[in-house]
């Protein structure tokens, strides 16, 4: 039976829009470290875009820093404090984009932290540009009015095959937009808790996740579009699992 | 009995030096002429429990250490011209959220990538740099090996007490000329004894949380703050060497490498029956006001030495002693001023054979 209590470590409200992913894959966070008993040894990196708000929502310790390079902070706290749980939290423009290179090489040193990603196709905080990782071709955004062209554009693109390439811990994607895959995804985030209990190496979880703000769409449109083409482009799974027993 | 000393490489010193402050984290890049710091913390952080990691850029190795540093580890990094240029933004974010960090320039000359060889044409993005806002670093600028060590060793206690960004500003000469330097002992640094920093706190603790001081101060408290801070580290960290101002007629002004000339040039004029002085900035940043406020009557002139095109310092000296005396600057650019070369421009701004430098 799922549990519908609050956890103990969101002690206030966060300021994320109606109808946005953050504040699920938050509360996935929170319930997460809970069952495992790792709240009294948290360290939270976050991004200075929407993911900043949960440092006003959660009972952990924060830092804020560079916009892109949450990884790299967190490997810093990470190799000062071993025994601290150190997670990201971030979108996909912060860990796919401008912080790309942060992201592969703390994969690539295999860091033992959580990272988890935040998808949710664009640049929610600046009001709504193309991400170039993750936008879809022919998605319209306020940089791609008539939406994205491959030409001129690129084109989206899996980052989670790219960093299966190198010798990592775990990694997968999940989604939001229905109860089995917010179990599914919790999962996830779990395994990529435990991991770094275990003492084993980098975990990402990536979520499919909302922005009807910017998407400018109802909620219920926003969970329609990922489940009939986000998730056609960047498949629900896992992507790599060395200790094995990672498929929820 | 007599302490030991060791012949050093500028920048080795400083690397050791740092390690016996209680350094525990170093990320960095290479980039000549530092590249030795980052080799000799790659041979002994870990001996000394340390976290040593090259990063992959200089941006990324900043970010560590600024998580490090949130953490209250003491930390270094250390760069050159164009990769110095790299760690503004982490300047900029470790300035607002109020951590410690040394770092090092070991200057190199021109733009772009420039030249690997000597140059003091970074004293701008120095003192005035470290990215976007309002911020103050101090930077403190070795003229010798001893020195590379000694301010190293000081750094790191002047960035806790101000939680503020001190850098050591040396050049492509100080950091490679070996010389005799007596080490000072090493020292461990408790990262537990702050009550800011990041642990991973019980729930029951207030939890940390490690952002623009601003974003939980509000803007009032918080710019008193900061303003308080650049007022008090102005006053109280000035540092300089005065040699034989006291009757000069032209008092040079010179700090790290070009000072090595300027001392030579005040010896060599004396015995020829000129009078120069010398002010040696030890920190450019806050600038050694009260330096020039002891100048003698005798002087006639300021003259800046400097390895760069335009008188980086020269604003620092105008404002520094008022504007009350002529100013010159005599400018090598890349090429290492000499002795006979500052005296040869002394004279010849006596007999009135040059007009005064324009600062602008």
């Amino acid at each position: 039976m799922p549990s519908y209590k609050k956890p103990e470590s969101i002690i206030a409200p966060a300021g994320y829009c109606g109808g946005c992913g953050h504040g699920v894959v938050q509360r996935l966070i929170a319930e997460s470290i809970e069952e495992l008993g790792l709240q009294d040894r948290a360290i939270a990196s976050v991004d200075i875009a929407c993911a900043f708000w949960s440092q006003d929502a959660m009972n952990y310790e924060f830092i804020a820093g560079p916009h892109g390079r949450c990884a790299s902070v967190a490997t810093g706290i990470k190799k000062i404090h071993p025994e601290a749980t150190v997670y990201v939290h971030a979108g996909d423009g912060c860990s796919y984009v401008i912080g790309l290179t942060e992201t592969s090489y703390a994969a690539i040193r295999d860091v033992p932290i959580t990272m988890i990603v935040v998808n949710n196709g664009i640049f929610g905080m600046t009001g709504g540009q193309l991400n170039l990782a993750t936008t879809l071709l022919g998605d319209k955004t306020l940089s791609s009015k008539k939406g994205r062209k491959k030409e001129t554009m690129g084109h989206p693109v899996d980052i989670l095959k790219v960093l299966a390439c190198y010798d990592v811990e775990f990694l997968a994607r999940g989604a939001l937009y229905d109860p089995r895959h917010i179990e599914q995804t919790k999962r996830f985030i779990k395994k990529g808790f435990t991991n770094q209990r275990d003492g084993k190496g980098f975990s990402l979880i990536e979520v499919l996740s909302p922005c009807p703000t910017n998407w400018k769409m109802t909620p219920v449109q926003a969970m329609e579009k990922i489940k009939n083409e986000t998730e056609k482009i960047f498949p629900v799974g896992v992507y790599a699992d060395r200790g094995g027993a990672g498929n929820g | 009995m007599e302490k030991e000393y060791t012949l050093m490489k500028g920048n080795e010193a400083i690397a050791e030096a740092a390690l016996r402050a209680g350094c525990r984290f170093y990320a960095g890049y290479p980039i000549t002429p530092q590249s030795e710091i980052l080799e000799y913390m790659a041979d002994h952080m870990e001996e000394r429990g340390g976290v040593f990691i090259q990063g992959e850029n200089e941006i990324a190795s900043m970010s560590m250490l600024y998580g490090a540093a949130a953490c209250g580890a003491r930390c270094m990094s250390s760069s050159s011209g164009p990769g110095f240029d790299l760690k503004q933004e982490e300047i900029s974010y470790l300035s607002a959220a109020g951590l410690p960090a040394v770092l090092v320039n070991a200057m190199r000359y021109g733009l772009g990538d420039g030249e690997i060889t000597a140059g003091q044409d970074s004293y701008w993005v120095s003192t005035r740099g470290g990215g976007h806002g309002d911020k103050r670093i101090i930077v403190l600028a070795p003229a010798s090996v001893q020195e590379c060590a000694d301010l190293t060793y000081l750094a790191f206690d002047l960035a806790e007490k101000y939680r503020n960004v001190v850098e050591i500003l040396s050049d492509g000469a100080i950091c490679q000329m070996i010389e005799k330097v007596y080490l000072p002992d090493a020292r461990e640094h408790d990262i537990d004894q702050f009550d800011w920093t990041l642990t991973g706190k019980p729930r029951k603790q207030k939890k940390n949380k490690v952002y623009n001081l601003s974003y939980y101060m509000g803007y009032e408290k918080y710019n008193a703050l900061m303003r308080d801070k650049f007022r008090e580290m102005h006053e109280n960290e000035q540092r300089w060497e005065s040699l034989m101002t006291e009757d000069a007629e032209l008092v040079l002004v010179a700090y790290g490498i070009s000072s090595r000339a300027c001392r030579s040039a005040v010896r060599q004029a004396r015995k020829e029956g000129l009078k120069l002085g010398l002010i040696r900035p030890i920190t450019v940043w806050p600038y050694p006001q009260k330096a020039f406020e002891a100048v003698s009557g005798s002087t006639k002139a300021y003259v800046s030495v400097e390895m760069s095109l335009s008188s980086q310092m020269g604003e620092d000296i105008l404002v520094a002693s008022r504007n009350d005396r002529p100013f010159y600057a005599y400018l090598t650019g890349k090429d290492l001023p000499e002795a006979e070369g500052i005296i040869g421009y002394c004279r010849d701004i006596l007999e009135g054979n040059i007009q005064p430098t324009e600062v602008f």
